[in-house]
């Protein structure tokens, strides 16, 4: 059986070779069928590394411990569900489930590609063959899944912190993000050595980034979710290098989606776009080589390995062979038109970008700070999170205003006195909210106030567009108002699937702002009957109990929770000391309030029979963070569906079959 | 080339100005904390975040007069006696690596509370030595 990964492995190296090699060959000397026949060896590199991945999953399945990977990360008694989820455990089985994806997308990519950009094809094979080649070839030299030793009773058994529903479905995610902005970035490049100008790698590629860059978005939001559930110290993102690493490609997405619109409309921003693709690959490539390689100490590092040069290495490659193409091809990417107004869509669209990317280079120079002070001074300086709240702030109140009024303003040039009719009522609601707010108390933060105030005018002017979109469609079509709005989003489902991802950013402002800047904490030792009040409720400590698990002895401390009066229950925080892994884990009782969306959540340290230690966080709005995942994921999905309309309209833009089915 | 003046560069070099005026005014109000290794510390005054190895007895209470340990490099000899106050992370325990900030007192590192981040655990390495 490891012989058969192995060989499937050696064979998808082989035909990423073949891709690069003659897919570049045939696409400078115009061969047609030599071109298909590299196409055809990405297609069957999906298959090589399908068999390798079915061969790993096999060994974990029948839990085959003559495999070293799977000695290392499963036991006997690990459930069958987790030992699926040790796939993606460790490092090898990572960077399999990395290059199983990869393939798979690139295949998707030929396959659609043959349909609708045939002509593009020819030099973004050898780039999709190029990233394979990499990740084959660390399968086969430098980090083997398939490594075998004499068989083994029992295996070491998976991480405690990985044996967790949330981890089966987290870590794919994110991995169909990275990767996903593989396939910009190899149709970027295609364009550039095929010589093109015009805007069909765009085209093409939007879906991919969207698909990508949603999976991104929605894998970091469970993780934070994991994290608030299951780690329980009460936070859900700690700005930590591997949190940082998922959330900079996905802000260099975020900027590449909006401004690839000023490219499709108005041929502006060529050299912009190129530069995002590339950079949102870098960064992903980057994300996976900081989580792997061990460079910096983060509580997600999981091993020291091997393969940190080998990744830098590659990040090298990529960054400065990308740099000099787009050197080379500047002529080509000269915008035909130019900003007319700083007051204007474009221009709006063109300040998001530039705040978007440079709160994500501030991330990364936080990041690399430690690498760099060391460097220079030769002892490492890590930022902590008040440098990265800072520059939240800095650069995430304005993008929220942005937000507001993007959508609203003309195309082009917008003229003041236009502004003023348009914003009126949005301008009205945002100072009504602020000036109730100040009045409720919410003044105690100046950030908190001044974003709510910003939510408020973002939600009020998302609604007026909703709204007069709606009013119109009604007074041309007729028929009942739910007709008109169904009729108005599904004819413009990328415009309002976008205002509904907006809406869904709002929310997680509103959570963000309402757990960070207006919690309250509190700590305390109770003895048995005593109680404590925080916020609006009382709590009081009636000892503790302990009873024996399936795979741990779980000791909880009961303590009663009241709130005007009004006896709510009785939570039950504690410790689970794991048997097997000898490992105690910290069981939070959490509390959600349905209707103000706010917790109550209890950390329960040194419980004793008479008394304990009871940390307490009251975390108001929280909910809607969770909530904004489920709106995120809907607007994406609306923004994502299939529009025969607008793929007729391409079809007439780019002439004939070329566009009339993208990608 | 009567268009030199095109608006859009005047808004990329605005925003960077902008954008490396707040960078400035940040390093000039705060600035990150050096991280050392307990070797480095020698004398040492002023915040750092220490990393290193838990070594010998935890004994204390993180909740009363404070949890004291001794921190040793991660490849070394030097250790630095530490006491700490405030939540433990679950995975705290001797022989693992860990950071936490906190200033030098008299010779005895005192942690910051909540500042003790445990380092996950290269994958059962421990058993894996035995």
């Amino acid at each position: 059986m490891p012989e058969l990964g192995r060989a499937a492995l050696i064979v998808c190296l082989g035909l990423a070779v073949y891709a690069v090699a003659a897919g570049a060959f045939a696409a400078w000397k115009h061969r047609r069928r030599l071109a298909e026949s590299a196409e055809n060896a990405i297609l069957a590199s999906f298959g090589a590394a399908l068999v390798a991945a079915g061969v790993l999953l096999v060994a974990l399945v029948q839990k085959d411990f003559g495999f070293v990977y799977v000695y290392e990360h499963s036991s006997l008694e690990l459930p069958r569900s987790y030992s699926i989820s040790a796939f993606w455990g460790g490092q090898e089985g990572s960077l399999l489930l990395w290059l199983l994806i990869l393939t798979g997308f690139s295949a998707l990519a030929v396959v659609l590609g043959r349909r609708s950009a045939h002509s593009l094809l020819a030099w973004t094979v050898p780039v999709l063959g190029g990233v394979i080649l990499f990740f084959s070839l660390l399968l086969v030299a430098v980090a083997s899944p398939f490594a075998t030793q004499a068989a083994q009773a029992d295996g070491l058994g998976l991480n405690p912190s990985l044996q967790n529903p949330y981890m089966l479905a987290h870590p794919p995610m994110l991995y169909l993000g990275f990767v996903g902005l593989t396939i910009p970035f190899a149709f970027a490049m295609g364009a550039l050595l095929a010589r093109r100008s015009d805007e069909l790698w765009v085209v093409v590629t939007r879906r991919w980034t969207l698909v990508a860059w949603t999976f991104l978005g929605f894998g970091q939001l469970l993780g934070a979710h994991w994290a608030y559930v299951e780690v329980g110290w009460g936070g859900y993102f700690a700005w930590d290098p591997v949190e940082n690493a998922a959330l900079m490609p996905w802000l260099a997405a975020t900027a590449f989606l909006h401004s690839v619109m000023i490219q499709e409309k108005r041929g502006m921003l060529k050299i912009w776009n190129v530069l995002l693709v590339v950079g949102a690959f870098a960064l992903a490539l980057f994300g996976t080589f900081l989580t792997r390689s061990g460079i910096l100490s983060s509580i997600h590092s999981f091993t020291e390995g091997s393969i940190g040069p080998w990744f830098l290495g590659f990040i090298g490659i990529v960054v400065a062979g990308s740099t000099a193409l787009i050197v080379s091809r500047l002529p080509l990417l000269r915008s035909k038109t130019r900003l007319e107004s700083p007051i204007s869509r474009e221009a709006t669209f063109l300040y998001n970008n530039l705040l978007l990317v440079a709160f994500c280079l501030t991330i990364l120079w936080g990041v690399v700070y430690p690498i760099l002070t060391e460097a220079v001074r030769g002892e490492p300086v890590t930022v902590g999170p008040p440098y990265y709240n800072f520059f939240l702030n800095a650069f995430g109140l304005p993008l929220l205003l942005l937000m507001g009024i993007g959508p609203l303003i003309a195309w082009r040039r917008a003229s003041l006195r236009g502004l003023g009719r348009t914003f009126v009522w949005p301008l009205g609601i945002a100072l009504t909210t602020g000036l109730a707010l100040l009045a409720l108390g919410a003044g105690s933060s100046l950030p908190g106030l001044i974003g709510y105030t910003f939510c408020a005018f973002v939600l009020a002017s998302i609604g007026l567009e909703f709204a007069r979109g709606t009013r119109a469609r009604h007074a041309l079509s007729g028929g009942s108002w739910l007709q008109a709005f169904s009729d108005l989003v599904g004819r413009n489902r990328r415009r309002y699937g976008g205002y509904v991802v907006h809406a869904s950013i709002v929310l997680l402002a509103i959570g963000i702002i309402g757990s960070s800047a207006y919690d309250t904490t509190r700590e305390q030792r109770l003895r048995t009957g005593e109680s404590m009040d925080v916020g609006a409720y009382t709590l009081t400590y009636r000892g503790a109990t302990q009873e024996r698990g399936a795979n741990a002895m779980e000791l909880r401390a009961l303590v009663d929770v009241e709130r005007a009066g009004d006896h709510l229950g009785t939570m039950r925080p504690g410790k689970n000391s794991y048997f097997a892994e000898q490992q105690v884990s910290n069981e939070a009782a959490i509390r959600s309030d349905r209707r103000s969306g706010e917790d109550l959540f209890l950390i329960a340290e040194q419980i004793g029979r008479d008394q304990v230690f009871l940390k307490v966080l009251v975390k108001p709005l929280v909910n809607l963070i969770w909530i904004a995942g489920f709106v995120f994921l809907g607007g994406a999905l609306i923004a994502l569906w299939p529009d025969a309309r607008e793929q007729r309209r391409l079809a007439l833009r780019y002439g004939g079959r070329e566009a009339l089915s993208r990608a | 080339m009567a268009r030199r003046a095109s608006p859009a560069r005047l808004v990329v070099a605005l925003g960077v100005a902008a954008m490396l005026a707040v960078f400035l005014v940040y390093t000039a109000i705060a600035g990150g904390t050096p991280q050392l290794r307990p070797s480095e510390l020698n004398g040492r005054t002023g915040e750092v975040a220490l990393i290193g190895k838990v070594v010998g007895r935890v004994s204390g209470d993180a909740r009363g007069s404070g949890l004291r340990f001794r921190l040793r490099d991660v490849e070394g000899t030097a250790a630095v006696p530490v006491v700490y106050r405030g939540s433990v992370p679950d995975l705290f325990r001797s022989g693992r690596d860990i950071s936490l900030r906190g200033e030098l007192r008299n010779g005895t590192f005192v942690g910051e509370p909540g500042t003790l981040v445990t380092k996950c655990p290269s994958k059962y390495t421990d058993k894996k030595q035995t």
